[in-house]
């Protein structure tokens, strides 16, 4: 009786060829959930008695239906060096008699019309995002995006955090676009 | 001189036998980490661009709002408020964040986080009517979801 010496085996190598079969499909069908994005909290629904705020406190960001951009009274196409703008604007501190009075008070207001691309409004709420995070990050003597990307878990960071955001709330004000008149 | 012969037969053979263990770990993190995407492709949204983003840490506060024109022209070629369980109106938009907020447990309900995913070309006046209907809600957080855009 002849026998082979070798027990009978089954090729995995296949397995292989299944498994990234299966991996493939759910790389493609399936997304990693993001949650990245920019911030913002909704003003509270009852109508407070209109707050008289002076003139110098209120840094305008205007954008019409055609997408253009009004700041501070000026026509712009683009907003090149906005950032820079804020970031004077909000540390000012009284010296310039056109600028805030100190950070606590400045208020950076951008303020649509109904027809303004959704994009646009985004574009100019990112710069003044932008602009906070650099004055917060100048302070703890980081740049802006690394004070951004600080993580809260970490309570050195977290100190680090709270330091440059200290006395400078982040006050961004996005007016509701006019009514048109039909 | 026969020393020298002893090369045996055999060739050496890596063994593949736990590559698909390999592969299968992948698999087994890809499904864990990974949500089947739903209705991601029922409506034409680019999100804008953006570079000051940051990350929430809790994503079981998120809730997602899609606006943007319907592929399926049967909803018409105007921009829709969408979850992942189909289409909402405008004026049932109070009704769902209260339900959206009873999802979650007592502490959490005020901290509900209403993520906006919109196309660029969105009108503002959809926007800050839902914005409206998110404040009557009270629920005022808002995450504009957007790409990051690495900037110098």
């Amino acid at each position: 009786m002849r026998k082979t010496a070798e027990a009978p085996e089954i090729n995995a190598g296949s397995m292989a060829d299944i498994a990234f079969l299966l991996l493939i499909f759910f790389l493609v069908t399936t997304t990693i959930l993001q949650e990245k994005g920019l911030m913002l909290k909704l003003p509270p629904e009852q109508n407070l008695e209109p707050v008289k705020i002076n003139e110098r406190n209120i840094f305008k960001i205007l954008i019409n239906s055609n997408n253009q951009f009004l700041v501070e009274g000026e026509i712009r196409k683009d907003l090149n060096g906005l950032r820079g703008e804020i970031e004077t604007f909000v540390m000012n501190n009284g010296h310039n008699p056109r600028l805030s009075d100190n950070p606590e008070e400045a208020i950076v207001s951008i303020k649509t019309s109904r027809g303004t691309d959704y994009g646009q409004f985004i574009t100019a709420l990112d710069e003044t995002k932008a602009a906070y995070y650099g004055i917060y990050g100048r302070r703890v003597g980081m740049t802006g995006d690394e004070f951004r990307q600080l993580d809260l878990r970490d309570p050195m960071s977290k100190r680090l955090y709270q330091k440059g955001k200290d006395g400078i709330p982040m006050n961004i004000s996005i007016a509701e676009p006019e009514k048109t008149k039909s | 001189m026969s020393k020298f012969r002893t090369k045996s037969k055999k060739k050496s053979v890596i063994s593949t036998s736990s590559l698909p263990d390999i592969v299968f770990l992948l698999l087994f993190f890809f499904m864990m980490t990974a949500t089947i995407r739903s209705n991601q492709d029922q409506q034409e949204i680019i999100e804008p661009k953006a570079h000051a983003i940051t990350k929430v840490d809790q994503k079981n506060l998120i809730r997602e709002l899609t606006i943007g024109k319907a592929r399926d022209r049967r909803f018409g070629d105007q921009e829709i408020i969408m979850d992942k369980d189909g289409p909402i109106a405008i004026d049932d938009l109070v009704q769902w964040t209260l339900e959206q907020k009873n999802t979650l447990p007592e502490y959490q309900k005020p901290q509900m986080i209403v993520m906006i995913r919109a196309d660029k070309h969105v009108k503002m006046g959809l926007i800050s009517d839902i914005q409206e209907e998110l404040r009557k809600a009270n629920t005022r957080k808002v995450l504009y979801r957007s790409r990051d855009e690495p900037r110098p």
